[in-house]
This record gives structure tokens, sequence and C-alpha cells, in this order.
């Protein structure tokens, strides 16, 4: 039966995985012996120890590592298991006692696995002295020295497996990168001529799965000598102490999977040699090293090729960072003139789209979109609204990291499908909880080389009713036309986005700083005004009751002995302080509605209302006026500033009466989100070019000889309708009455505070 | 009441610093038929200084009411009237706070440091001579005032 690669990944994991963690059988090459510490008694050993050792297997378990050791080696064996780390004791040369006085020696490992129990791994020593490290690294050394500066990765991963043959003589030695798909490609590769070349094949990811890749992160060398070679057992199975078997996980004897096996049998390989290459903790690549015939490589070789194969790696990792130095560069430049964009416009989203350099150049996407407190600003070809709303919620669900990358949107997420043409590469960086920068590029059709059929790397044998997976048995060229990918997204692109991610940050930060300083400014320079306000009306009020209280005086003392003239002067003066002191009142009023000020509680209208005809009462008898009103309701806002509200427009509406008695009625209507309440009179109207005017302060229509008034009150009606975050406005024409209306929020200004203080913390609200 | 007492001149002092306000209060008195004299300090300490008997004042007479403005120069009202109303040879004095003030918090605070009324100067002047008026008729003639011990 053939599956298809993308069918069933849960299928291949499960089938593989514990197998290749539990399997307690080791090659043949070497004997293991499970030892219990610190008496160093023998628990468990390989089968094969009867012949290697030459001794029974049952006496083997009755002994103990002093019985096969002399005192000498194992007083400093002891001494090396006491250490923290057994990496310096590996490998050890050691000479075990056989029948008759005779040694053999050993290529010694120690290890204690997951459990901590200790194992010591023999491997027949092929040379009995170690082999200098130092010459290993001046081989290194030479090789990287005669790379260029210029020399590209390329160069860097071919001398590697160059020199990684030479020293090991292997037939086939391949360097191999994951992609972010975790198929791995073959970037380097040096062979016997007669061989077929890996180079440039993809592998897919089936071919080296996850728990294999586990396994590579923590056992950097992985030799199997020989491919064809039996497993041995372990015995007894179980471990006499923790009763189960034991875990050869970092065993270096450990035996491959059968499925390997096989694989390796596919591919004509009699001997491998596998080395680890980790990057930032994570599976880089490897170096496959394959002899057509078994081949077995001691334990000191092994450890100088990965030696040379991180020392030569780490020369890869920079260079793969410096590889795009041009690009990045360019990269840098953009990415810190959008920056400058950024502090210099008034918000940075247009800083980041209005200029050359702009958002698209730092990524060289081909759309990218801003979407910031719910809104989105496009650029380039992007999906449309509705879809990146869909987008943003299934990233806000998946994605917790500050920087997140496809080039394959579709395969994840297919709803993408749609927009393929525009979005098969995604590359977005959150900032805050709803906000993200997303850039996107479009599908490319790429021909990809592949090692035998992807979709064909394994097949599912049933045996005695098992499944049973077994590699593919074609290694050849097979082109495969991808779809739904766009462009990769580069390390350098996804950096740079990162970087921006960090301004945009701090310049939304510095932002709402700013703001909050600014706020900060204004509240103590409001606050400074208010009191101006205050202290200048009333230390004006002092010396205009001094001149209103002697004209009186005079008035009352000499009218008399004045004549007209004076009498009449008089009366001007009188007026002229009498309508500074009313002036003085209002504004003192005025500067009294504040925000601050204000105290929200649930407030009868009608009440208020009241307490404001009361207070009309005697020019309401003057005048005959007929006030009514609607059934009213109970609102949030300050009871005080609502009968002065009140107050003020039905004063007016009484003091710009037409010839008609006044009739006065108050209404309210409730809206979605608000009251609405009007005053409507049949007085005198008023022009409609004159409608904002007359709310502006000390504007007034009219000279005080044919209405007195000092231009404040709808200038006040207006700032406690605005404190109460509602909204006041006329609708009038001349001789036509007027009705003023004005809004209160439902729910009062509270709730709104609170909701402009949710939004703020959204913003950063990511951890 | 006795007798004694009822002969004796009522001592009005006014501590106010604005010279045509003292005149204007001095003018609203002289329509008074009581017999009474009115003394008066312009700030803070010059007050206490008189109450305490001090220096020039030291031949000063207690008075039987003590007028007083809020805002004054060098030591203000409020202080002032905290002092007199924790000192117990004047707390008893009954004290009007008489200014343009309207403030909440300058009435409330005036009442918590105890003082007998607070009034608000009228701007109208018949509205202030009736206001005089009436502190005479209610603090002059128709309270029963401590005696000086």
């Amino acid at each position: 039966m053939l599956i298809d690669s993308n069918q069933n990944d849960v299928n291949l994991t499960s089938l593989k995985e514990p197998v290749i963690n539990l399997g307690n059988q080791i090659q043949n090459h070497g004997v293991l012996l499970v030892i219990q510490e610190p008496e160093l008694n023998i628990l468990q050993v390989s089968r094969n120890a009867a012949y290697i050792l030459d001794c029974p297997l049952e006496s083997l378990l009755e002994k103990n590592l002093e019985d096969l050791l002399d005192p000498y080696q194992i007083v400093r064996i002891k001494s090396r298991l006491a250490e923290d780390s057994l990496d310096f004791t590996n490998p050890t040369k050691i000479w075990v006692k056989k029948k008759r006085e005779e040694y053999a020696v050993f290529d010694a490992v120690f290890h204690r696995n997951s459990e901590g129990i200790l194992i010591l791994e023999l491997e027949p020593a092929i040379s009995e002295n170690n082999i200098p490290f130092l010459s290993f690294y001046h081989l290194a050394k030479a090789s990287i020295n005669k790379l260029q500066a210029s020399a590209s990765l390329q160069d860097y991963c071919q001398i590697i497996v160059e020199t990684v043959r030479k020293v090991t003589e292997f037939d086939r030695v391949m360097l191999y990168k994951f992609n972010e798909n975790n198929h791995g490609c073959v970037l380097a590769e040096d062979k016997l001529e007669s061989m077929e070349p890996y180079l440039g094949l993809n592998f897919p990811e089936s071919d080296i799965p996850k728990p294999a890749r586990k396994m590579f992160l923590s056992n950097l060398i992985r030799l199997i000598p020989d491919a064809s070679e039996e497993s041995i057992d372990i015995f007894p199975q179980l471990n006499p102490i923790t009763e189960r078997p034991i875990d050869l996980t970092n065993s270096t004897l450990r035996s491959p999977y059968p499925c390997h096996i096989e694989y390796l049998h596919n591919m004509g390989v009699g001997g491998s040699l596998t080395i680890s290459l980790i990057k930032e903790g994570r599976l880089w690549g490897l170096i496959a090293c394959h002899h057509q015939t078994p081949k077995f490589v001691s334990y000191e070789l092994r450890k100088a090729c990965e030696f040379l194969g991180r020392m030569i790696f780490s020369e890869i990792s920079t260079r793969e960072e410096t590889e795009d130095y041009d690009y990045r560069m360019k990269l840098t430049s953009i990415q810190s003139n959008l920056i400058d964009y950024m502090s210099q416009d008034d918000n940075f989203i247009s800083g980041l789209i209005k200029h050359e350099p702009n958002l698209l150049d730092l990524t060289s996407a081909q759309g990218a979109v801003i979407c910031f407190s719910g809104n989105y600003t496009l650029i380039g070809e992007t999906p449309k609204e509705e879809e990146l709303n869909d987008l943003v919620t299934w990233l806000q669900k998946n994605v917790n990291e500050e920087v997140f990358y496809t080039n394959s949107l579709p395969e994840i997420y297919p709803e993408a499908e749609k927009f393929k043409n525009i979005a098969s590469g995604l590359l977005a960086i959150p900032i805050g909880k709803r906000n993200y920068v997303l850039w996107f590029r479009p599908e490319v059709i790429q021909t990809v080389n592949w090692g035998g059929n992807p979709n064909q790397a394994f097949e599912v044998n049933e045996e005695e009713g098992n499944l049973r997976l077994c590699p593919r048995k074609s290694f050849e060229l097979w082109k495969q036309t991808v779809r739904l990918t766009s462009l990769p997204w580069k390390y350098v692109e996804i950096k740079a986005a990162l970087e921006l991610r960090k301004a945009i940050v701090n310049i939304v930060l510095r932002q709402a700083e700013e703001l909050a300083l600014l706020a900060a400014d204004l509240e103590r320079s409001n606050a400074e005004l208010k009191k101006f306000a205050y202290v200048a009306s009333h230390d004006l009020q002092e010396p205009l009751n001094q001149v209103a209280n002697y004209v009186q005086l005079l008035e009352m003392r000499y009218q008399n002995a004045l004549d007209e003239d004076a009498s009449e002067f008089i009366g001007y003066v009188v007026g002229g302080v009498s309508l500074m002191q009313t002036l003085i009142d209002d504004v003192l009023a005025y500067s009294k509605v504040d925000m601050q000020g204000i105290e929200f509680a649930a407030t009868s209208v009608e009440k208020a209302l009241e307490k404001a005809l009361n207070n009309l009462r005697r020019r309401i008898e003057q005048t005959g006026a007929t006030i009514t009103y609607d059934e009213l309701p109970t609102v949030m806002a300050d009871s005080i500033q609502l009968m002065q509200l009140f107050q003020n427009l039905i004063g007016n509406a009484i003091k710009f009466r037409s010839d008609k008695p006044p009739e006065i009625h108050i209404g309210v209507s409730r809206l979605e989100e608000e009251w609405l309440f009007s005053v409507k009179d049949n007085g005198i109207g008023i022009e409609p070019r004159f409608k904002e005017r007359i709310f502006v302060i000390f504007q007034r229509l009219h000279t005080r000889d044919e209405y007195p008034g000092t231009g404040m009150g709808l200038a006040i009606c207006k700032k406690i309708a605005e404190c109460h975050r509602g909204n006041i406005w006329v609708e009038s024409q001349l001789g036509e009455g007027s009705t003023f209306n004005f809004t209160i929020p439902l729910k009062g200004r509270e709730s709104e505070r609170r909701n402009g203080r949710k939004t703020q913390n959204n913003l950063f609200g990511r951890g | 009441m006795s007798v004694e007492t009822e002969e004796k001149r009522k001592i009005i002092f006014l501590v106010e610093d604005n010279k045509a306000d003292v005149r204007l209060i001095q003018e609203a008195f002289k329509n008074s038929s009581l017999s009474h004299e009115m003394l008066n300090v312009r700030d803070g300490i010059e007050a206490m200084a008189f109450l305490h008997r001090e220096g020039e004042y030291h031949t000063a007479p207690r008075p039987d009411l003590i007028l007083l403005d809020l805002n004054l120069p060098k030591k203000d009202g409020r202080e002032v009237l905290a002092e007199i109303k924790t000192d117990s040879k004047l707390k008893r004095i009954p004290v009007i706070v008489l200014t343009t003030s309207q403030n909440e918090d300058d009435i409330f605070q005036s009442y918590d440091l105890h003082v007998n009324c607070y009034i608000t100067k009228s701007r109208n002047i018949s509205q202030l001579f009736k206001i005089v008026k009436r502190i005479e008729d209610f603090w002059l003639e128709t309270v029963t005032l401590p005696r000086e011990q």
C-alpha cells in the first residue's frame, strides 16, 4: 500500500516514535554493560559479551567491574565517575582481563541514561594510541584558510564534506540542511566518481522523522558500521532494579530502527556515520557519511569529525548571517529611514507608507497591511478587509511569537487559497493584542528536485496484522511542481521585521507617553487657568463693589443736591458696574463647570427641571409663560449642572419671546446610546447662520438695550453638555421659534472612560 | 443682664484691610441708635496684638463683637478665627465673618473653626445697610453676651 505523505503524519509518528526511543538492542561491534553505582556491580550485559569478553553471561552478571579491570584502572575510573561531567572521561582506553591473563584493549565510553543508570560501552580499540586532536584542528584550520573572505556558504559546505571524507575515507559525504518545512536538501557532496550524485536533491521530512531528529539533538555522532549486522539483545532484558527495559537513547551502540536499516539498504549503504549540526538549539542539518560496504570508525575519529564539523560549521553560521551582507545593509538603511519617518510623521502608520522607501521595501513584499486599533492601512497587493479580519483572528488564536512567517500560508490556513495570488507568503509581527503589521508575497510556482518521489517516501506493509513502515526503494531524481508557495522569507528580512516591531513598539509607547505628558500639561494649565479665572473674577469684584457701593451712597445721601445730568451720569455708572458684576458672575459660573468637578449620579431629570423652574418662577409669572414637559427619565448626570442647563435654556426661551406669551415644551426621546432632550419655544427664533456662534463665549446677537445678558449662558450650556460627553445644538428659523437639543449618554461618562482605558491596555496586553 | 453692662458702650472690633469697606461699614453703623464704639485694624497680626493687648494695644478694650474679613494681609482671617476660637480667653467673643466670598469651602471652614455666623457682604448698599442693622439688632441687642471674667 502506498500512502501519501501529506495524508497522515500522525500515523507515521505513532508508528515510529516508541521504537526509536525504547529499542534496547545494540549493534554487534561493541559490548554494553549496565553497572550499579557505587559498588560497580554488573547488572546487565549485551549478549555478545560472552564471546567478546570471553566469559559466560551468567558469570559476568555475578561480577563486579573490579573483577574485569585491574585496581589501577578502577581507581582512575572511580575518580572520573565522581566528576560532574563524563565528557572528559570519554573515551578511555581500558584493558580488560580475559582468561589466562590475556588483555583486550577497548575504547570505553561511560554515560548515565535518563534514569541515571551508568552504562559502559566498549568498542574494540583499533589503535592503541589516542589520535591527537590538534592534528584535526590544524586540518580544519588549513581548510578554512583555503577559503577567501568572499567565499560563499556553498564553498564552506564543500570544504566540510571534503575534509570529513579525507579523514574518514567514506565513499560519500553529504551536508544536509533542513529547510523550514523540515525537508532536507543536500548542499554539498563529496563522493566516489562512480556513485550517483545526490547534490541539490531534496529529501522529505519523513526520511528523518521528528523522533529521530530529537535523537540527533542529544546524540551528536551516530555510527552504524555495518548496516547488515544483526542486533544484539541485552541480558537480562529487564533491569533488575527498575524492572524495566533499559533506556539506551544516548547509547552510541544502540541499534538503529529496522526501517532506517532498510532505508540504508535501499540506498545501497553498508555503513554510515551521521554528525549533527546544531545552531541555536535547533537541528540545522547533518553531515551524512555513507560507505557502500561496512565501515568502522573509531570513537576518537568520530569525535574528531564532530569537532571538525562544529568548527567549520561555526564559520558557516557566521557566513550564513553575513552572506546577504549587502542586502542586509540595504534593509538596515530602509529600516532607519522608516524609523525616522515614523517619528517625524504625526502617526507611525503614515510614516510607514507615505514615503520612499516604504514598508514594502523592508521585506521585499508585494503587499503589506498595518492593522491598528481596528483600522486597516493597506499598501500594495493585499487581501480584502474581510479576509484580513479573518486572518487576524486566526493569527490571534494561533500565533504567540514576536514574529510569524510562512511561505505557504494556504498549507496552515486553508482559507488563504482564495488569495494565493496575493498572499501565499505571510510575514507577521504582532504589536499588542489585535494590532499587526503583515507582509504578503504571491504564489510562485517552483520546481523542486527530490531524491525519489516524496509522496511515496514510505510504504506501509502489513505483516502478521502489524503495520510496518518500509522506506521507498527509489532515490532517483523526481521533479515536483510546488504550488501555493511564495518565495521564502529570508533571515535578514525576518530580522528587519523584528527590528521594525521593536521600533514601532517604542514609538507607540513614546507617543502614548507624550500624550500622557501632554494631557498632564493640559490638565495643569487648565487648572491654572481655572484658578486664574476664579481668582481674577473674585478679585475684580472687590473694587467693583467699592465703586458700586459709593456711587449708591452718593445717590442716597445727595439725591436732592444733584442736578438731572449728575443723576443720569450716576445712573450710567450704576448700570455699567452692575453689568460688569453680572459678567464676572457668569465667568465664575463658566469656570466652575469642568470635568473634574462633575459629580455623576443617577439624577431625576424632572427634579432638576423643577428646580430650574422654581428659580425662574418670577420671570415665568411675569411673562405668563406656559411650560409643559414629557415624562422625564433618570439619567447619569450632575444634578446641579443639569438644573443650570435647563435654567439657562428656559431662561433664554422666556427672554427671547415673541409678542405671544411664551410656550415652552421640554421633550425627550431615547436614542441608541443617549438621551435626546429638547427645549422648544415659540420665541423670536435665530437665523440659521448664527447657529454655531451663539454657543461661543461672550457672543451676542442683540444689543444690551434690546436684551440684557452677558453672552455666557449658552456657552455654559455647551460646556455642561460636553462635560457630560453630550452635544448641544439648535434648530431654528428667524421668527419661528427655536428648539435647543442636547444629549446625555445613557451610561454616563464613566463607562466611556473605562472603555478608553481598556483599549489602551489591549495595545500592550501581550505578555 | 446687669444695669452696669447695659449702660456700657458696646465695642465693635472690625478687622478689615480695605479702607473703603471700613468706611462703608462705619457709615452703616452710623444709622444706629445704639451707643457703640468701632475700632479697626487692617491685618491679622494687628488683630491678634489688639486682642492680646500687646504693645501699643496694652490698653485696648475687650470687644463685644468681632467683624472679621477673611482675606487679610500678613495673617488671614481664617488663622485669626482659629486663634480666637482656640484661645480660652477669647473664644467666647462672638465672631462674625463678613466677606464677599461665597465659596463653599470658605463657609465650611469658617463654621468648622466655630465662627458664630458667616455673612456675605451684599453689593447693594441698601442691602448692606439692612444687614448691618440686623447685626446690631441681633448681636448687640437681642442676644446675651458673656461677661468678661
